[in-house]
């Protein structure tokens, strides 16, 4: 099994020697993904893994399905048969998929006669003595506490597959012992489901030292997404949107975290580094070949207009792709109104079409007006956004070929995961360059980084009427996860619980993942 | 036919329809359709209209020839009204002149009065002078000069907007019209199905699609996005519908599925009386059941409602298959000097004068000469087909037989078109083939027209083995 595996995505072998040489931050950020709740894309996150047993392989994180309320019974969130989830890897620069990870999902209903799909209480209850007729007493009529994938309360049981694509060749992933692959469902609530079991049961060992998890987790994005909106109506003790220096580095919260308490639908995957590169082999992070280009999508079933072939049916285009993503909040902050469906749906190699966008985004000069100059902008075209947009210095080694302009999320694998105890939220800004834009990891704070990077332009620096606390210090106030991330494998918070959640409002105590000061609510 | 659905809303795409016209019963046969289809969009906020002609003198002329609708009028009238009585309230607003627009370029394909074409860019005209570059009304403008067939100029247009507004799902309704008309049909392809994809069920993109599946082949396709397309069109969009039901009495005729379509074209005519679409599809029923005197009636009523030159040249067609052949003369003695008149702009019936020069009116030099001219501007099927036949009647079937291959290399099924081939097969001495071709035309539907020249095909074959 590890040699075909190995053999599909690249490793040694014929397939290697053919291999070309060389909120979620996003929801409901497109017309269409904002009428499509379920194959709406939130985040996607690439980084070398830092937990234990994960030295050596990438971690890859889709969120689908934003902005879950767990306490939103009887259906919950299941994730949707009709939808192909896909990851996809650039390992030869030309921002074409060159590995593709393909997720679907199958729903079965075991409790159909039930009201709603999960349910659950201790070791179960039958029928008490007074039962009325027909239901005689002793008859079982609330399932045990749900703790396993086979639990009977377990009504809603999602099965998944996992296919690997690489050029012609495909090849499903399982799990060696034949198991069938299950989706951990909602934190419904502690009396129903023991979901932290759930959630570590929920990790799959694959061959090849692959693992796969899908399931409702915590959002791991954090947000300040009520104040943004409000055409960037930012709370801050210093200025609109600048934070001070304490502020910046305090792992404190100063503004409502609006994704708090709610789930998201998570697909990750752990890969070793050597199946995805094109080399067949861990690279140095001076290495063109170590960089990857990363994107995320969901794609439903399409009415096509050629419907055959040469009289063969044409199986070339059953799907008609919802959505992609990339890096962090570039449909969302980036592309203009007018054009965001024709980018969720586009492939990234035809991104040259949305240049205009990257070379002079209206985010930046918005903030300009908004501070009425304070925020000095750099001059278009914003040449310093390059490396969010083709393989350049820093994220990808000098020599790297850049590749047409398109949207991937970048990973130097050659760059080792920092210690989570060094670790900073502003990633490459912050000195830690295994962090965004060098791929994502769970913790890093997409939103102040994009904001500097994009409207304070501190990759531009210097440049006139540039202020490094000003331009340096552009945040939402939000610095924290409302729930603390996992240490390993799939790395995301536990989902909150159904009957416990709680989302963190302007004015109500606990601004910081529940604790310390009330948030404010100016 | 399954009964009708109102279209959600969600379902409709917002913004105006698409343009174009269907010109004739021959139209329908033809990529030229194409555009006609367009315009069958959402009813909706802005309707949609096919377009037609700009054959009509005046609007009123040929309104006079339309009882269709209620005694508040049609659908269209409805919203002329509407939107006039809007832009007497409120002179300055956009969006009066574009509703105005609007509804004028639906009359005009509920009419086939072009005149009504003229009006409608007027109130655009009306529109940029308060809001330039006001998007909606530049889309009007395409919808409109595709409705006049100026292809090449709406295409340029529509691919500037689509730059600007990529989302815009009508846009690449304009680009799958005007795509269509000139023979490009993998770019026609790529935009109606970016419509398909980016609001899956919309009405406007499982018009055009059913059209393109038409050219390609898939009859049964076509017919199966036509009917979703009529589930989906509301019950008060009477003209829509009907215009749905014609075509997909068109995909029936062309296997022979004649009482079916006749069914269709009932309905059609129901919903929308005299509609001119329809009329002439009826004589297309009444010919496969022989009926040939009853085919000459819907003709010459289809031409009192739409006089358009290549209305009057199927009529001259239809009395001589009645053996009415000095009358026939007359309509194409008219025909010719009408059709010449406007040989050399894009709304022309140069298609018709092709034929006729080709096979009634023993000049196919002239009809070569302008078929080249014809195939040097757009390379659409019924203008390569044409060609071929053009070539073929000049002997010259080598190069006939290179046109007609290209023609079927799109894909296109049709016993007119196999029966074609045939002939211009046999002439180049490819017996397989004229006999293969000739057979399929035949097996599609044997009580065509098509079908006859078909079987005269193959008697020669017979006769020379």
């Amino acid at each position: 099994m590890k040699t075909r595996l190995a053999l599909l995505l690249g490793l040694g072998g014929a397939l290697a020697a053919l291999a070309p040489p060389l909120t979620a931050s996003n929801h409901r950020e497109a017309p269409i993904t904002a009428l499509d709740h379920k194959a709406d894309i939130t985040d996607l996150y690439a980084f070398m893994g830092y937990g234990a047993g994960s030295a050596g392989k990438v971690t890859l994180i889709m969120g689908v399905d934003p902005l879950l309320d767990t306490a939103n019974g009887p259906n919950w969130f299941p994730f949707d048969d009709e939808i192909l989830y896909e990851l996809k890897i650039d390992n030869d620069h030309d921002a074409r998929e060159d590995i593709t990870l393909q997720f679907r999902f199958e729903t079965d209903q075991r409790l159909p006669s039930l009201f709603q799909v999960y349910a659950g209480a201790d070791n179960g209850y039958a029928a008490p003595p007074n039962s009325p007729s027909p239901v005689p007493p002793g008859t079982p009529i609330v399932p045990p506490r749900i703790a396993n994938f086979d639990s009977a309360g377990l009504g809603q049981r999602q099965r998944y597959t996992v296919k690997a694509i690489r050029g012609n060749d495909q090849f499903d992933l399982r799990p060696d012992d034949g198991r069938q692959l299950y989706a951990v469902p909602a934190n419904v609530g502690p009396r129903t489901m023991d979901y932290a079991a759930l959630y570590q049961q929920g990790s799959f060992t694959l061959p090849s030292g692959v693992k796969v998890f899908a399931g409702t987790t915590d959002d791991a994005f954090w947000i300040d997404l009520g104040a943004a909106f409000d055409t960037f109506n930012l709370r801050s003790s210093v200025a609109p949107g600048v934070l001070s220096a304490a502020q910046d580095a305090a792992n404190v919260n100063i503004a409502p975290d609006t994704v708090s308490g709610y789930g998201v639908n998570t697909i990750a995957i752990e890969i070793p580094v050597n199946l995805l590169t094109r080399t067949g082999r861990v690279e140095p992070a001076t290495s063109p070949a170590a960089t990857l280009g990363i994107w995320g999508t969901t794609s439903r079933p399409r009415v096509s207009v050629r419907r055959n072939v040469n009289g063969v049916p044409d199986r070339s285009g059953l799907f008609r792709q919802v959505q992609r993503v990339g890096n962090p909040l570039i449909n969302e902050l980036i592309i203009g109104t007018g054009s965001k469906d024709r980018f969720s749906m586009d492939q990234p190699s035809n991104d040259a079409q949305f240049a205009g966008f990257f070379a002079d985004p209206s985010l930046p000069r918005v903030l300009n007006a908004l501070t009425g100059g304070v925020l000095a902008i750099p001059a278009a075209p914003r040449l310093d956004l390059r490396p969010l947009v083709q393989y350049v210095p820093p994220i990808a080694a000098a020599g790297t070929p850049p590749g047409p302009l398109a949207d991937l999320l970048r990973l130097n694998t050659g760059v080792a995961p920092t210690p989570l105890a060094s670790a900073s939220r502003l990633g490459v800004l912050g000195g830690d360059g295994a962090g965004f834009p060098n791929g994502r990891r769970v913790f890093d704070d997409v939103t102040d980084i994009a904001l500097r990077v994009v409207a304070g332009g501190v990759l531009a620096a210097p440049f006139p009427g540039f202020n490094a606390d000003i331009n340096g210090r552009l945040g939402d106030g939000v610095n924290v996860n409302d729930a603390p991330y996992e240490v390993q494998f799939p790395y995301v918070a536990l989902s909150p619980s159904g009957r416990d959640r709680r989302h963190i409002d302007p004015t109500e105590p606990g601004c910081t993942a529940g604790g310390g000061a009330p948030c404010p609510g100016l | 036919m399954p009964g009708p659905v109102t279209a959600p809303k969600s379902q409709r795409v917002e913004g105006t329809p698409a343009p174009a016209g269907v010109r004739s019963l021959r139209a329908l046969k033809s990529a030229a359709f194409v555009s006609a289809l367009g315009f069958i969009c959402l009813a909706a906020v802005a309707a949609t209209a096919l377009v037609t002609d700009r054959r009509v003198a005046t609007s009123a002329t040929a309104a006079s020839h339309v009882t269709a609708g209620s005694a508040t009028g049609s659908p269209a009238e409805r919203r002329i009204a509407s939107a006039r009585a809007a832009i007497d309230m409120h002179p300055k607003r956009v969006d009066g002149w574009n509703d105005l627009a609007l509804a004028l370029a639906r009359r005009a394909r509920e009419t086939a009065a072009p005149g009504y074409y003229a009006e409608a860019w007027q109130a655009t005209e009306r529109a940029l002078a308060l809001e330039p570059n006001h998007l909606e009304a530049r889309k009007l403008q395409v919808w409109i000069l595709l409705g006049q067939h100026e292809f090449p100029r709406a295409v340029e247009i529509a691919e500037r907007l689509n730059k600007q507004v990529p989302d815009d799902v009508l846009v690449y309704g304009f680009l799958a019209d005007g795509y269509t008309e000139l023979g490009r049909y993998a770019e026609a392809e790529k935009a109606a199905q970016w419509m398909l994809d980016m609001r899956p069920g919309n009405v406007p993109a499982l018009t055009r699609a059913s059209h393109l599946r038409e050219l390609f082949g898939d009859h049964e396709g076509a017919v199966e996005l036509m009917d979703t397309a009529y589930r989906r069109t509301a019950d008060a969009e009477v003209e829509d519908r009907a215009w749905i039901l014609t075509q997909i009495a068109h995909l029936s005729l062309l296997t022979c599925r004649t009482d079916a379509a006749e069914r269709l074209l009932t309905e059609a005519l129901t919903l929308f009386p005299n509609y001119h679409y329809a009329l002439a599809q009826m004589a297309e029923v009444r010919t496969q059941q022989g009926r040939l005197s009853e085919a000459v009636a819907f003709r010459e009523k289809h031409v009192a409602v739409a006089p358009h030159p290549e209305n009057r040249y199927a009529l001259g067609v239809a009395l001589a298959r009645a053996g009415r052949l000095d009358d026939a003369r007359k309509e194409w003695d008219a025909f010719e000097v009408a059709a010449r008149a406007e040989a050399a702009t894009w709304d022309s019936a140069n298609v018709e004068l092709i034929y006729y020069g080709a096979d009634h009116s023993g000049k196919p030099v002239d009809a070569l000469a302008l078929a080249q001219r014809e195939a040097a501007r757009r390379q659409d099927v019924r203008t390569l087909e044409a060609l071929a036949w053009a070539l073929h009647r000049n002997g010259q079937s080598t190069s006939a037989r290179k046109e007609i291959d290209k023609v079927l290399a799109v894909g296109v099924a049709q016993p007119e078109t196999f029966a074609r081939a045939a002939a211009i097969a046999a002439a180049q001495g490819d017996r397989g083939h004229a006999r293969q071709w000739a057979d399929r035309s035949v097996s599609m539907c044997s009580a065509s027209s098509a079908a006859e020249d078909a079987r005269a095909v193959l008697a020669r074959l017979r006769a020379t083995e």
